[in-house]
């Protein structure tokens, strides 16, 4: 039985396209069948940073219901070469589109978790898929909200950032615990020093006792990842760097939850 | 066939008719004491038929939203059903199936002795 995992954050920035394009390759990497979905409607990202131009269907339009989820979805597993199954769902970058989606009422938006929960049936049940992997918005938002109700795990990236923590926290009490997640903190962004001296048991406890959540990972911050402008997929291309090396890490403990 | 096979199928045939009668009057009396307890009020849905969405979720009651995000994840389900999911007896989420009726979340309909629970979504799928 496959997984559906919901990539979120409080804050914008704090990493969560970065990890959700690199743990799903990483999955497929490791011979999974997995799909990766753009649920960030306000703004988009994944069509450009995978550079796909030629789109016939997009995940606003399942939402919609004007197309099945088979429409949506494509296939990418040859550009990354893996032995597993990379499918993409994006969301429609177009400013109309963007409008439309945040124009929507509460009863579409009932009926899009409606579709958003279908998928568990129709990809993980039907289709032999093992993840789907949710690129959330940030912040308290309907699409999040809904992605957060229709996934198993929740990953819920976070920087060191003051404002980051304090909201990170009130979002995993009032919103998270509401609908009982299992959720996982990822810590991005932290100085590579501080994350070396520290030492994961001490970091695992800091983050228990902030966040009363499991630490799932530790990303550094990595210079390399701001000069590659968001150009490549980077567990694919530098499969000896440090960052893959923790990417590889964080999809072997979510294999395991 | 004899006369004693129609003999007793029929009172066979009553009881399982005076089962079903106990049944839907103790769903009505869940309901009264649901009623009774909150103040009919509580229970008055903002409009005829409130969307269930992930908002409407948040700001329920706890025990209310376990069993309302049973019945999004199931589709339609009947109590027995959510139960299983919950862990919480069959009772129990009855009178909250029929509570979130009430409030206008819920549709309910019934066939033949079960009563299965369902999200009004206007047709769709």
């Amino acid at each position: 039985m496959g997984k559906i995992v919901a990539v979120h954050s409080y804050k914008g920035g704090t990493g969560k396209t970065l990890i959700s394009i690199n743990l799903a390759v990483t999955l497929a990497k490791h011979g999974k069948k997995v799909c990766l979905m753009d649920l960030d409607f306000r703004a988009p990202s994944l069509s450009t940073l995978l550079n796909i131009d030629k789109v016939e269907y997009w995940l606003n339009d399942y939402l919609n219901g004007v197309c099945e989820i088979d429409k949506v979805l494509i296939d990418l597993s040859t550009k990354i070469g893996s032995q597993g199954k990379f499918f993409v769902g994006l969301a429609n970058p177009s400013v109309e589109a963007i409008r439309d989606m945040s124009s929507k009422d509460r009863k579409w938006e009932m009926r899009a978790l409606g579709r958003l929960l279908s998928l568990r049936n129709s990809l993980l049940n039907a289709n032999g898929f093992d993840y789907i992997i949710f690129d959330t918005s940030p912040g308290l938002q309907y699409s999040s909200i809904n992605a957060i109700v229709s996934a198993d795990l929740v990953i819920v990236a976070t920087t060191l950032d003051n404002s980051d923590v304090e909201g990170t926290k009130r979002m995993l009490r009032d919103l998270y615990d509401l609908f009982e997640k299992k959720t996982e903190l990822v810590l991005n962004k932290v100085m590579y020093d501080d994350a070396l001296r520290s030492g994961r048991d001490r970091l695992q406890a800091l983050v228990k006792d902030i966040y009363q959540v499991p630490l799932l990972g530790v990303i550094p911050c990595f210079c390399d990842i701001s000069r590659a402008e968001g150009k490549i997929i980077f567990v694919h291309e530098k499969p000896e760097h440090p960052f893959t090396r923790i990417l590889e890490d964080i999809a072997g403990i979510v294999d395991k939850l | 066939m004899s006369d004693k096979e129609v003999l007793g199928r029929k009172p066979l045939q009553i009881l399982e008719k005076i089962k079903e009668n106990l049944e839907r009057l103790n769903e009505k009396m869940e309901i009264m004491i649901e009623l009774q307890k909150h103040g009919r009020r509580e229970f008055e849905p903002i409009t005829p038929e409130a969307p269930l969405d992930v908002m409407t979720l948040l700001s329920m009651p706890d025990h209310l939203r376990k069993t309302a995000m049973t019945v999004c994840r199931l589709g339609r389900a009947t109590a027995d059903e959510v139960a299983q999911q919950t862990h919480r007896a069959r009772a129990v989420e009855s009178a909250y199936l029929n509570q979130l009726v009430i409030m206008g979340y819920l549709k309910k309909e019934r066939k033949g002795r079960k009563a299965y629970f369902y999200l009004d979504k206007e047709g769709q799928e």
